[in-house]
Parts: structure tokens; sequence; C-alpha cells
């Protein structure tokens, strides 16, 4: 079952000129109620996002919006350069939700498996390494219903380092963490952006970013 | 510089396979309820009819066709639903890789924990009500057609009520109708099998179906989980 193919690599210098992700007047209502919007930005290789916002302020509806999840109710949004369209969501991209997404009946390095049997995995990078990262080593094989919401929120972790993603969307990443959890979120974004790639997260202002001066985008109720 | 390696549609497709059976194994326990269920249906059919062996021979292919069915529709509401709850259903939206071929192969595992048991025990049901022997072969490749041909339509049906509440009973009264035309003609090959007659064409007209279903089902699935999970 070797059909793994090489594909090319993300960032060439071509492709690094254009911004990522750009909004033009991106807005959502429900029931004829504004949730966020119009929003205007760009995001560019290097870069990191903070959405900031009260509970209820439309962070993470804004972020299923980014994925492709969702439809803006105006606005479009731009994949470099070409419009990302509702049923054409980009491979490129990386979604850490409220959900994590992880089956409770199976081990860390099963889910783990299946991601990377879906999306690939970066070159020299393994699921064993990405679990001992994420300081889960020891646990690889415990189903995941018996860790703790903690742990569960590293196994998801763990994926970030794994799938070849160049942006990552992080909704709420530091919940459910510890101290060193979050220092953790923070090492794997500052890794991520030296590394060419760019970020989206949101937040309540709880980010250590030491790796330039993150964009950020308030959200108002 | 980001080094990737994207995985082929057959890897992915083995991937969906290889969890969704893993899951079923984990869980085998939910896997023996529809066929004890279809077990006890059918030893009703004797206790409320009587154990006359000329009138079970004759409803025999029927009620085996009909419990197998209402069996299935037991399991059939959990095809999807698990995968909304956890949130997996969105990272298998937002993975490169069609969507619908996914749950394509979904539905395949679905069918393979649900539906391959019940027909396992399909000739047991068959012999409880004295079901000619020489008539098991044609109902096992009727049901070999028609469950799959109602795990696709299930599928639509699922994906259609999942952002509902309740949705179980709903997708029995939506699902019940669609599978008329398959009963029929499933219960048809079983009739002309039993009278000695030729049997082969309703056969081939659920293979036509399910040839078709194979087909638009799973785009129709993707499509309606869209727009389920778009709200």
């Amino acid at each position: 079952m070797n059909t793994v193919a090489s594909a090319p690599s993300l960032d060439t210098p071509a492709q690094r000129g254009a911004p990522l992700l750009e909004a033009r007047a991106l807005a959502f209502y429900r029931q004829d109620e504004a949730v966020f919007g119009p929003l205007d930005f760009s995001l560019t290789a290097s870069e990191l996002m903070l959405i900031e916002g009260d509970n209820g302020s439309g962070k993470t509806t804004l972020m299923r919006i980014l994925t492709g999840l969702l439809r803006p109710e105006e606005g479009e949004l731009f994949w470099r350069g070409e419009r990302l369209t509702w049923d054409r969501c980009s491979g490129e991209v990386v979604f850490l939700g409220h959900q994590l997404g992880l089956k409770a009946e199976l081990s860390a390095r099963e889910n783990l498996a299946f991601t990377i049997g879906l999306h690939g995995h970066r070159n020299q990078s393994g699921i064993e390494q990405a679990l001992t990262q994420v300081g889960l080593s020891g646990l690889e094989d415990e189903p995941v219903r018996k860790l703790s919401a903690g742990q569960k929120k590293r196994v998801a972790l763990a994926r970030l380092l794994l799938v070849p993603a160049i942006l990552w969307l992080l909704d709420e990443p530091y919940a459910n963490l510890d101290r060193a959890g979050i220092e953790l979120v923070d090492v794997l974004l500052e890794a991520h952006i030296a590394h060419g790639g760019s970020a989206l997260v949101t937040s309540h202002g709880a980010v250590q970013f030491h790796g330039g001066e993150p964009q950020r985008i308030h959200l108002h109720d | 510089m980001i080094e990737t390696r994207r995985p082929g549609l057959a890897h992915a497709c083995a991937a969906v396979l290889r969890r969704d059976l893993t899951l079923a194994w984990r869980l085998r326990g939910d896997m023996v309820l529809p066929v004890l269920y279809a077990l006890i249906v059918t030893s009703l059919f004797p206790f409320a009819l009587g154990p006359e062996n000329a009138l079970l021979r004759r409803i025999a292919g029927g009620v085996v066709l009909v419990t197998i069915l209402l069996a299935m529709l037991l399991a059939m509401d959990a095809m999807f639903r698990s995968d909304i709850e956890d949130g997996s259903l969105e990272q298998l939206m937002l993975a490169p890789q069609p969507l619908a071929v996914m749950l394509g192969m979904k539905i395949l595992a679905h069918w393979l924990a649900t539906a391959l048991p019940l027909i396992v025990v399909a000739p047991l049901l068959a012999g409880m009500l004295h079901l000619p022997a020489t008539v098991i072969p044609v109902l096992l490749a009727a049901l070999l057609l028609a469950t799959p041909l109602l795990s696709l339509l299930g599928g639509i049906l699922v994906a259609l009520t999942a952002g509902t509440r309740r949705s179980g009973m709903l997708l029995a009264l939506m699902l019940l109708p669609l599978c008329v035309p398959v009963v029929i003609f499933a219960a048809g090959a079983l009739a002309a099998a039993q009278e000695g007659l030729p049997w082969i064409a309703p056969i081939a007209w659920l293979g036509a179906a399910l040839v078709l279903a194979v087909v638009l089902a799973p785009l129709a699935c993707a499509a309606a989980l869209r727009i389920a999970l778009d709200s």
C-alpha cells in the first residue's frame, strides 16, 4: 500500500510574495444580527495573527469560515490569490477546534496514524517523535478515552507537528492546558513561524509570542 | 521549508476503512445487537402464526428480508453520528481528499460491520422458517445486493438528518418508503426461486440500482453533510 507520492514543497519563491490568506469585507450574520465583520485582513507566510474577543464575539465562527466549513454571508476569501470556496477547502491548512477530532476508543498512535493516512506527513517526522515532543511518551497506546482533557489536547497538538500544513488555524489552543502545555503551544507556534509557516490563533490574550509582533484582530460584540 | 509527502487516494481510502473497522471491532458489542434483534424477531413469527410448515415456508423469504432490513435500520443512525460529535467529520472534510470517496469508504465500513453479520446469519433465520435449502443461494444473492443499496440510501438520509435531534425516528420514517422497491425486487427473486421460475431478472434490477447508488449516493452524502455542518 505504498502509494505515497512526494508533493512539491509548499513555499516556492514564486508563491512567497502573494498573501496566503486574504479576506475582503468578510461578514457573518445570524438571524440578521451581525456576528462579526465586515473584516479585511491578509496573512502572509511567516506571520502570526491573533484573533481576540470576548466569549460570543464570533471567534469560532470566523475560524470555521476560514477553514471553509462555514459559508460567509458576505465578502470573499482568497487562498494564494485564488478564491476559497465553501466546498473546496485548502489541503494546506490544519485546523484545531474545540472538538479535537479524536476517536476515544483508539489510542493516540492510531488516531495520528489515521491523520497521516489522510493528510500525509512532513518528511522526517514520525508519530513517536511527535508524541514525545508534546510530552505524551509512554501514553502512545492508551485509548484516548483514558487520557485527561489536557492530554487529549496534546494529542491534537501532535497532529500539527505531523501534518504538512503551511497555515495553522488554532481555535483556543490554550484551553485545558497546564502551564507547561501553554508554553508548548508557544514553542510550537514559534518554530512553525520560523520555518515559514503562518498561524491564526484565537485567544483571550494568553499568547507569549517571541518571534516578532503578531497581527491582531479584535472582534466586538 | 516544509517538505511534504501527500498520501494517494488508495492510501487515504485504506486509512478510513482501517480506522472505521478498528472502531467497529473495539465496539463489537454494538455489532451483535442487530443480529440478536433479527434472531428474536424471526423466532416470533412461528409463535404468532403457529408452527405450520407450509405457511412458514411461504412467508419465510419476505420475513427474513424485512427483518434484516429493520435490523439494519437500528444501526443506521450511528453511521456518521460519532464523527459529527467528536469533530472527526470536520477533519475529514479538511483533508486534501475527495470527501465523497472518503464517505463512500465510511459507508462500506458500516456495511461490513452491520450488514455482513446479518447476511451470515440469514441462512439460519431462513432455516428457522423452513425456507427450502435450494432458495438460500438466491436469498444470499438478493441480500448481498439489497443491503449495500440500503446502506447507501441510508447514508444519504443520515447525512440529511445529521443536524436534527431525535434523527433516529425521522430516519426510519424517511428510509422505509425508499426500501419498498428494494423489498419488491428482492422478494420477487425469492418468490420466483421458490416456484422454480427464473429469478435472475429482479436480481439484475437490484444490481443495476446498486451500481447507480454506488456512484451517486456518496456524492449526495457529501453535499448533505456539508450543508449539515454549515450552521
